[in-house]
């Protein structure tokens, strides 16, 4: 697997590396929050398209109404 | 003081002897280098150089060159006081990229401007100071183009800050604020997100420690970031 890699620009001074094991650990936890953030907000997004079918009715007309 | 600083501006009058190191000092500095004002009065008059009106100098403690009106040094430029004062930038690359010694104790808040970004892969965009990883609490303001509603989102105490929704070969361009990051405060976090055609907002955050950075990180979730990113210190008074 490739490693990841960095660019660090420090005035004109500019080096590209692959990052360091403290940089991949602190860009994969970002990863994971990242990703349970964006599952929370598909979970929200389907719980909200099943109360929609219930009603029969389309996101825009949910939105006229609540508007 | 620098290899171009000089103490003296050596004045020549007639069947006076020019030696190596006057010369070099005259080749290397088409404007005289001084340490601080006080090497640059010292230097003239005197045995030196009278001075006059026109001449220039260049000041190594506060970056500027300044000219002599006849009655005072006026800073010809950068200007010490302007109100935006570029402190880094440069082009971003990699999956994430540092920029190194931005904040300092000269600036408290910091505008930034982001133009043509990219992911080379769809990806969310997201910052952090230092290597903090930890305390980003933030909130995403959008509002959806077809039907006009909320599309919001939150984070509390997450790893980092989110910049942008999903950013991938389109250029985009982001433009906000860092408060803070220097001083031992709270660091507080602000830019649009203009970054979806299916939704616009604002991203606004704060960190939860008071540690003093010089440096912060942008990453992309997926592939390589592009675009170029200034950041520019905001002059206190």
């Amino acid at each position: 697997m490739t490693a990841l890699q960095i660019r660090i620009i420090d005035g004109d001074t500019v080096t590209d590396r692959d990052m360091n094991a403290d940089e991949l650990a602190v860009y994969e936890a970002i990863q994971d929050d990242a990703k349970a953030e964006a599952k929370a907000q598909a979970d929200k997004a389907t719980a909200k398209q099943a109360v929609l079918d219930r009603l029969g009715i389309t996101a825009d007309e949910a939105a006229l109404l609540l508007g | 003081m620098g290899a171009n600083a000089q103490t003296s501006v050596p004045l020549f009058v007639a069947n006076s002897v020019l030696t190596a190191a006057q010369q070099n000092i005259s080749a290397a500095t088409g404007v005289p280098v001084f340490a601080t004002t006080v090497t640059r009065d010292a230097a003239f008059g005197g045995s030196n150089k009278v001075l006059a009106e026109g001449q220039l100098c260049y000041l190594e403690s506060t970056d500027i060159v300044q000219y002599y009106t006849g009655a005072a040094w006026a800073t010809v430029g950068p200007a010490t006081s302007g109100a935006l004062v570029r402190v880094g930038g440069g082009a971003l690359s990699s999956t994430s990229t540092t920029f190194s010694n931005v904040f300092s104790a000269t600036y408290d808040n910091y505008f930034f401007s982001i133009s043509n970004l990219t992911s080379s892969s769809a990806g969310t965009i997201t910052m952090i100071f230092g290597a903090t990883a930890t305390g980003y609490t933030w909130v995403s303001n959008r509002v959806t183009v077809s039907g006009g509603a909320a599309n919001n989102a939150t984070g509390s105490a997450t790893t980092s800050f989110r910049m942008s929704g999903s950013v991938d070969t389109n250029p985009v361009a982001l433009t906000g604020y860092f408060m803070n990051p220097f001083l031992a405060a709270r660091t507080v976090y602000t830019s649009q997100d203009l970054t979806l055609l299916t939704d616009l907002g604002n991203n606004n955050g704060v960190l939860a420690n008071t540690t003093s950075y010089t440096a912060f990180t942008i990453s992309t979730s997926a592939g390589n970031l592009g675009g170029t990113m200034n950041i520019y210190g905001l002059a206190l008074s």
